[in-house]
């Protein structure tokens, strides 16, 4: 049997606003405009840090944070947040997405008692697996309660400065 | 390709039935629901070129009973053999759910139990990528027996060669514990799923309507029950994730754990370390941000990220070679001991143990979780797990005591008269049977209780505990623990450590296996 | 010169910027070390470093009255400059200088409490004729007052707190229902940001813009205007962008306004430098807000169209000097615009993003200024502000000045927090902007997205995410393992591993 690995020829970078950008494979360190193609260089030195040299002008670049597949890279001083898919993953988003029947909700209750000290989203917030949604002060600590899906907060039941009991209900995010 | 001459006839008519039989009209299948092939999984696993399957031509038993119709496929759903995986020699099997829905049946069980020998033979790694209906209901308890000697196999394989387990579809009923039963379970999210019980029999017995992610998807077992160590959102990812994973992993019990090459851009001593745990000790911080400037530079492969976050394990690189990182988090819950980071940490210790991969605890634990629930549920059972494999471990040990270390905790977190062989702290530590609060309360309860001023008393108390008992340097003067360090040299001082103890040996006790309460 | 020495009460890019014109002058400078910011940039420009870094209480030294008159008098500083925010308008402090015999570099204690009650000022004002919003004489004590007193206004107006400004303690009432609530809220929280509840009632103004002019006055009496800034871009009452002049006055009205902030500075015997705030409706009516007692941030595009160093008649009028100026003597030449570079997050509402600035780069055309009190390796301080740059750019016209900021703004190059350069080159590039006829509702009204970013800086960050990916995921041998390594092992160990078993 065949023995090809998954010949991938094209990826997908999608930004967060669902703008899909394709870039075929092997890489080119050219980005075309128009009839012509212009040198893209990834560089790096001690005055200025990582940086993009395009049309003899450098741009500021970081990588604020990369996670699987998803990129938050900040750009002459502004943020994009990109997922990189391959052909198949971009087809497997599309079935999963259309086969969502019911709504998922994660509910977030308290783990412990404590006070609430911060709320850091509120109704309609767009969360991250993984990001901090509130701050319980518990054991004399300040605990970050962080998100466990990706999604949007569709309720905050925690008020800051009010105490809660385990188990309390604190915020309910719908899952996508 | 064709060979030519009558004798080959038969040769090449099979190679064609094969490519009918995976036509990419099957591909379709697996591609509709967002699934790969397994020969798609196959390949993006080994190295180009390296795999070797064996046993493709088989075909499933004759049925003893007529009950239900079997096809005649070749594989019996599932692939099997061995190839190289970053040039390592590693067995694979992969499930394929596109014939007879992946059903395990006897000849199936036996390709599985096949190449399980020869991995515990050969001392290379193994692993399962699961995505079946669970047993041939049609072959009976032939299905069943097929099961158990997998089972027997991979219990006979624990802790002799690394055993991982992927699960990229259903696996449901007695299927489950072959992954549990291996060292390191990865689930693909939204499609992959592990119940012992599924949804159709839950809706009747118990009358509860509940979905098969709910009750047993990726997310579920990553962060409640702890099955799955490893979750990802797509199988690619899930694949590579499981190469890179497998490259800090020794081939078997005797070897020790590949070394990469280090590009020495990892500083050995380095002044943001002292700027990360805050003066004020009630103020959380993240302990990843500690172990990120300890090992190689982006070599931290976290593991049950997100079961018992306050227990943080993984595996790291120091100059290239491999070790493993029990960290208490104070970000979450304060940083405690529970049930469930107890387990969590007692697994993966023994599972460095068995794999000479030495052990790195970074400890800032403030004691154990407090609560009815914890001491109903076992707390005394569970945390002496921990304590047990810690001492049990012959693996070079080495800890460095961030904050906190009190009570319980502290000793169960790998102290020296636990086993430990190296047992630094920072001057921002604080090591005391318990913390300064509950200790100031007893200890003064009377002239508290008479005070005039009860809360400047207790802070004045406080402050006088931390400086004269809960300071790292009584510990240090007496002996039990090796040296109070800059928190800029721990790099440094890690790797002298580890130096010293390259070849570390302990006798195990003659005994068939000590009794870890469980 | 009398004043020999300044201890300088204050840190970032203004205790430098007070620092430099010192030295011009031959006066030398005291700064203090904290133990928030232990190697901030400021300390490097003072002739000598009071070392408070062993104070670790939660007040700054910058806030600390009994702390800074010890300091000044250990160290033989008979000189104080309070720079802007801090103390620099806490009348009680000034005195307290005086009575120590430090010559407090500002203006009379009288005249900071005077105009540091907006109910005072206000009466003052009306005193003298000042052109103002209607509304209240004095505090409202009670909601029914200020029915009454709105009813007579007409709404929609707005409550204000008496002490203090920045928009606490201010709400806007468009309709009576809403009156009584409003009263309580604003009420409440003046009492919680300025310790004092007392609130008046104005006309509200829609929509205008904010312009002020610069005065400066000598202890002999003689007070004169340095021309206006518009101050018109803010954002929930914080300043971003400020111009001198603006676009919106031609000289009668400058006269005209000009003339009033001498008017009401000479009304408290005003003396030092000072800034009288103005609201410039769109029938170009001029409604006077209240005089700020103590040098600004964006004095620096005053400095540049007039060519005043306004520092320098600081200590020169503290030092008893006569103004060497006559208004007549005031011109104006060219245009000059400042922009804030904060550390802050454009795209999640301008919120804080503290860290370490890891590379800093300036553009040095000659027609730019920057202040700033950080560099490569400073941190941005939550506790302190976000500020990490005042660049100030000017041409011979507004246009001009507008363009050399365009480029500018370019050559910038900022690492370590994100910043707020997006919005700036955003706002250069925006028609109303560039017309001029935007108000103080600009950007909460009249932008639709806050920051600019070319059409193809997109596509190059998304190259690189995909040539990251590349890297990490689809490279054959992205990991670079040596298996052969693993087996070298000494033979005392390998051999005790093997006979365990």
């Amino acid at each position: 049997m065949s023995n090809d690995k998954l010949q991938i020829k094209k990826l997908y970078t999608l930004s967060s606003e669902n703008r899909k950008l394709s870039f075929s494979l092997p890489l080119k360190h050219t980005i075309r405009i128009g009839k012509r193609d212009y040198e893209v260089k990834l560089k790096s030195d001690e005055k200025y840090g990582t940086y993009i040299l395009w049309k003899n002008r450098k741009y500021p670049v970081e990588v604020v944070s990369s996670r699987q597949n998803k990129y938050e890279i900040l750009f002459n001083d502004i943020s994009y947040t990109f997922t990189v898919e391959t052909p198949f993953s971009l087809q497997r988003k599309k079935v999963l997405s259309s086969q969502k029947g019911k709504v998922e909700q994660e509910f977030i209750k308290a783990p412990m008692p404590g006070k609430i000290i911060d709320v850091l989203v509120r109704e309609g917030s767009n969360v991250l697996r993984g990001e901090p949604i509130l701050i319980l002060e518990a054991m004399k600590m300040q605990n970050e309660i962080l998100s466990p899906v990706n999604g949007i907060v569709v309720k905050v039941h925690a008020k800051a400065n009010n105490n809660v009991m385990k188990d309390d209900m604190l915020v309910d995010i719908k899952v996508e | 390709m064709e060979l030519s001459g009558k004798q080959y006839k038969a040769f090449n008519e099979r190679e064609e039935a094969l490519k009918k039989q995976y036509s990419p009209k099957q591909a379709e299948k697996q591609h509709s629901k967002g699934k790969l092939t397994a020969y798609e999984r196959i390949n993006l696993l080994f190295d180009s070129g390296t795999f070797e399957e064996i046993d493709a031509f088989v075909t499933p038993a004759s049925l003893p009973v007529e009950f239900g119709k079997v096809e005649k496929f070749y594989g019996d759903g599932v692939i099997v053999g061995h190839g190289k995986v970053n040039g390592r020699l590693v067995f694979a099997f992969a499930q394929d759910f596109t014939i007879m829905g992946g059903s395990l049946g006897l000849v199936h069980s036996i390709k599985i139990a096949k190449i399980q020998e020869m991995a515990l033979k050969m001392g290379t790694p193994i692993i399962g990528m699961m995505d079946s209906g669970g047993a041939r209901i049609q072959e009976g308890v032939a299905s069943l027996s097929g099961y158990a000697s997998i089972f027997h196999n991979i219990i006979q394989s624990s802790g002799i060669i690394p055993q991982l387990s992927v699960i990229m579809g259903p696996a449901a009923g007695g299927a489950v514990y072959s992954p549990a039963l291996t060292d390191f379970v990865f689930m693909v999210n939204h499609t992959s799923f592990m119940f012992v019980t599924g949804p159709n029999v839950v809706k009747e017995v118990l009358n509860e309507d509940v979905s098969s992610e709910s009750l047993g998807g990726a997310e579920v077992h990553a962060r409640k029950s702890g099955v799955a160590h490893m979750i990802y959102d797509d199988e690619e990812n899930t694949i590579l994730a499981l190469k890179k994973f497998l490259s800090y992993l020794p081939s078997n019990n005797v070897e020790n754990p590949p070394v990469v090459n280090d590009d020495n851009s990892t500083p050995d001593i380095n002044e943001k370390l002292r700027n990360i745990v805050p003066d004020d000790p009630n103020k959380p911080y993240d302990v990843k941000d500690i172990i990120n400037l300890i090992v190689d530079r982006n070599s931290f492969f976290e593991t049950a990220e997100l079961f018992a976050a306050n227990l943080v394990t993984g595996f790291g690189r120091l100059k290239g070679k491999t070790i493993g990182v029990v960290a208490n988090q104070p970000k979450v819950l304060a940083g405690v001991l529970d049930i469930d980071s107890s387990t969590k940490g007692a697994r993966f210790i023994r599972f460095c143990d068995a794999f000479n991969i030495p052990i790195l605890t970074l400890e800032d634990v403030p004691g154990f979780l407090p609560g009815v629930d914890q001491e109903h549920a076992g707390i005394i059972r569970h945390g002496a797990k921990l304590l047990f494999a810690y001492s049990e471990a012959t693996v070079p040990k080495i800890t460095i005591i961030l904050r906190k270390a009190y009570g319980g905790a502290f000793i169960v977190m790998n102290s020296k008269k636990l086993g430990g062989d190296f047992s630094y702290a920072w001057p921002s530590a604080e090591i005391a049977v318990m913390g300064p609060d509950g200790a100031v309360a007893i200890l003064y309860r009377k002239e508290l209780a008479q005070s005039k001023n009860p809360v400047e008393l207790k802070k004045e108390l406080v402050k006088k505990y931390r400086d004269k008992i809960a300071n790292p340097f009584i510990a240090d003067e007496s002996g039990y623990i090796d040296e109070v360090i800059d928190p800029a040299v721990t790099r440094k001082k890690i790797l002298s450590a580890l130096n010293a103890l390259n070849n570390k040996w302990v006798k195990v006790p003659a005994r068939k296996h000590g009794n870890m309460p469980l | 010169m009398k004043i020999k020495k300044i201890l300088i009460a204050n840190r970032g890019e203004i205790a430098i910027r007070i620092m430099k014109t010192a030295r011009l002058m031959n006066i030398k400078t005291v700064a203090i070390k904290t133990a928030v910011e232990p190697n901030a940039m400021y300390l490097s420009f003072s002739d000598e470093v009071f070392d408070n870094s062993e104070d670790l209480s939660e007040i700054p030294v910058f806030l600390n009255i009994e702390k800074l008159i010890n300091i000044s008098l250990n160290t033989n500083s008979n000189a104080l400059h309070p720079g802007y925010g801090f103390l620099a308008e806490n009348a009680y402090f000034a005195q307290k200088c005086i009575d120590n015999k430090i010559i407090f570099i500002g203006p009379s204690p009288d005249a900071i409490y005077k105009m540091g009650n907006k109910t005072i000022a206000r009466k003052i004002a009306l005193a003298g004729g000042i052109p103002m919003a209607m509304g209240s004489e004095g505090n409202i004590s009670n909601d029914d007052e200020a029915v009454a007193i709105a009813a007579k206004i007409g709404y929609p107006v707005i409550i204000k707190a008496a002490s203090g400004g920045g928009g606490r303690g201010m709400r806007i009432v468009r309709n009576p229902e809403e009156l009584e609530k409003m009263f309580i809220i604003a009420s409440k929280e003046a009492e919680k940001a300025f310790n004092d509840p007392s609130v008046f009632v104005e006309k509200y103004i829609e929509n205008p813009k904010h312009i002020e002019f610069q005065i400066l006055g000598d202890t002999k009496g003689n007070v004169i205007h340095l021309g206006e800034r518009e101050c018109s871009i803010q954002r929930k009452h914080q300043k971003l962008l400020e111009e001198a002049p603006s676009s919106a006055l031609d000289s009668k009205l400058r006269k005209e306004m000009g003339n009033m902030a001498v008017q009401i500075s000479k009304a408290v015997n005003y003396y030092s430098a000072g800034t009288v705030e103005f609201l410039l409706d769109s029938d170009k009516n001029f409604y006077f807000m209240e005089m700020n007692t103590r040098i600004q941030v964006e004095h620096p595009v005053t400095e540049v169209v007039t060519g005043i160093d306004l520092i320098e008649q600081q200590i020169r009028i503290a030092n008893g000097e006569e103004l060497k100026y006559k208004q007549d003597d005031i011109t104006f030449k060219g245009w000059a615009i400042e922009c804030r570079i904060n550390a802050e997050n454009v795209q999640a509402g301008f919120a804080p993003d503290p860290g370490k600035i890891e590379k800093l780069s300036m553009p040095t055309d000659s027609c730019v200024r920057v202040d700033t009190g950080i560099q490569a390796g400073s941190a941005i301080v939550a506790s302190y502000d976000s500020m990490i740059a005042k660049l100030i750019v000017s041409g011979k016209d507004r246009k001009e000045a507008i363009k050399n900021c365009k480029i500018a703004l370019d050559k910038v190059w900022i690492k370590g927090t994100k910043t707020t350069l997006p919005f700036f080159r955003m706002l250069v590039r925006n028609q109303k902007f560039l017309d001029g006829t935007f108000t103080t509702s600009f950007i909460e009204k009249d932008l639709e997205k806050y920051y600019y970013n070319s059409e193809y800086e997109e596509m190059l960050a998304a190259w690189l995410a995909t040539k990251l990916f590349i890297e990490e995921n689809l490279n054959d041998n992205s990991i670079n393992v040596d298996f052969e390594n693993s087996k070298e092992m000494s033979p005392w160990l390998l051999n005790k591993r093997i006979n365990q078993f």
